[in-house]
């Protein structure tokens, strides 16, 4: 079986490049304890395989490495030392507004997140009433995007990149705003998607949604897979975990303390 | 392994110039976007500034230069292409971090977009330059433009993209940069013969003058302006100058880019 994305061994540390002022460089800059957001390693061993038309959720707390995962997959940020390889075109829609302009329209900004994702200006031109269509804001594709609230922001980043024709789908998180409907419009559409042998990557704290999207996952905790295999499994032993921890201070030191 | 990985999406030629294209529209709509007056702006600065010292060295300094309004003007729109250009293209990785951080594109188009869009500022303004060389200086539209002005478009281009881009980079890394760029080039403005004639410098000095390539840049535009002449020494230099600054530019870019999605 062909893996559309495969993860070896993969590790990222932030400390060690960091933006410089003046002031930094003659102070010399403090390095923070290992605590949850602040440790060494924002991610640690981490390997995982993704087949092609398939469906992989990326499962965890806050802070415990999965949007550092993503952008290492989609590659904007560099890996510190393991494998990581996509086989095909990826788009991406890690960010809310992430690529748009406020100033332009709807429309104009179909045109230039297209653009950006790679796709040509006739390829935009011909899918643009599909795209519209999907995203059913109607006249508000005509308005400016500062007017859009955040899950017609949603709607409009979500209907460009599933018609942007890539091979590889990186979701972080976007969904959520959208209302039921169009959460329900999106999850069939991720299905055709895989159907056609798309492969999708998603990062999602909604577990209803991990489980009706995604075949496979992993459980990030720390930078480090806790826990991964068929995704009911997974996502039943987060929530288990989560109810165990209970509503008080999250486990900071698991990882140190194994 | 610390690079990028290379599988996502190699963009062809044609891609980028779209790319390009669209990124340099969304900027101009943007910007003219709600703005009366639109492109009255773009003109508005270094007609500015031109007047300015044309009062202040013509009036006051009471300096005696030949055709001295003709002399700043031919000057300054290019100047401004290319300082504005620059100061934009320094800070264009911190400006567009969502782009550098969320999606994956070829970092080094985001430079040329301030570049290129500046260039299209200074497009728009040359039917104004020439209808400002014909009624102030009776000086009317050459032949020989047709081919001098895209000519020396493509040299300027080809000259500031790779300092625009090497900028860039290092300001991801140190914030500081786009401070320091600024004041250079207020300072390089004064110590390039621009509202001065090289001619006013004593003979002792001048040959460092001659040798900084910001002046064959502009001196060039000059007489093609005034005279309808290009100096091939002059655009030697500058292209020389711009190799060697490309060389570099892209080295700093291929090192140190990378990096720059966890920077900004």
């Amino acid at each position: 079986m062909t893996h559309a994305v495969t993860c070896e061994g993969l590790w990222k540390t932030y400390q060690r490049h960091r933006p410089v002022g003046v002031k930094s460089l003659l102070l010399g800059a403090t390095i923070p304890a290992d605590t949850r957001f602040a440790r060494e390693w924002a991610l640690a061993d981490v390997s995982f395989e993704v087949p092609r038309g398939r469906s992989f959720g990326v499962i965890g707390a806050n802070g415990s490495g999965k949007t550092t995962l993503l952008s290492i997959l989609l590659g904007t940020v560099p890996e510190d030392r393991g494998r990581v390889a996509l086989s095909g075109s990826v788009a991406s829609l890690l960010e809310l507004g992430a690529g748009f302009h406020g100033d332009l329209t709807g429309r104009e900004n179909v045109v230039l997140y297209g653009s950006i994702l790679g796709m040509r200006l006739a390829e935009i031109r011909r899918r643009f009433e599909s795209i519209a269509d999907f995203s059913e804001l109607d006249a508000a594709m005509e308005q400016p995007l500062r007017t859009y609230s955040t899950g017609m922001i949603a709607r409009l980043g979500f209907s460009t990149i599933i018609h942007a024709a890539a091979d590889i789908l990186l979701i972080d998180e976007v969904l959520a705003v959208g209302d039921a409907r169009f959460q329900a419009k999106c999850h069939q559409a991720l299905r055709e998607f895989r159907t056609r042998g798309g492969t999708l990557v998603i990062v999602s704290h909604n577990m209803k949604e991990i489980r009706e999207v995604c075949d496979a996952g992993i459980c990030l905790e720390l930078g480090r897979v806790v826990d991964a295999g068929p995704i009911a499994g997974v996502a039943a032993r987060y929530e288990e975990r989560v109810a165990a921890a209970g509503p008080g201070k999250a486990k900071g030191g698991t990882h140190a303390q194994r | 392994m610390t690079g990028l990985h290379a599988s996502a999406a190699q963009r062809s030629l044609p891609q980028l110039a779209e790319l390009l294209y669209v990124l340099v529209r969304k900027e101009l709509k943007a910007r003219y976007k709600n703005r009366f007056l639109g492109y009255v702006w773009a003109l508005a600065n270094p007609f500015a500034f031109a007047f300015v010292y044309w009062i202040a060295f013509k009036f006051i300094m009471r300096l005696d230069i030949e055709n001295y309004s003709l002399f700043l003007i031919t000057g300054m729109f290019p100047w401004v292409w290319m300082s504005v250009g620059i100061a934009g293209a320094t800070r264009s990785f911190v400006i567009n971090a969502s782009l550098i951080r969320k999606v994956r594109l070829p970092r080094a188009i985001l430079p040329l977009g301030n570049v290129a869009q500046e260039m299209v500022h200074f497009g728009f303004a040359l039917p104004v330059i020439m209808a400002f060389l014909w009624f102030a200086g009776e000086i009317r539209p050459m032949a020989s433009w047709l081919w001098q002005i895209p000519l020396l478009l493509t040299v300027q281009v080809a000259f500031v993209y790779p300092l625009a881009l090497a900028f860039a980079v290092a300001n991801a890394y140190v914030r500081d940069i786009e401070y320091l760029v600024g004041i250079c080039f207020s300072l390089l403005f004064f110590a390039t013969p621009m509202v001065y004639p090289i001619a006013i410098v004593p003979e002792a000095y001048r040959r460092w003058f001659e040798l900084n390539p910001l002046h064959a840049l502009m001196q060039s535009w000059r007489s093609v302006f005034l005279q309808g002449t290009l100096e091939p020494g002059l655009l030697a230099y500058a292209l020389a100058f711009a190799a060697v600054t490309g060389v570099i530019a892209w080295a700093l870019y291929r090192k140190l880019a990378p990096r720059i999605g966890e920077l900004v």
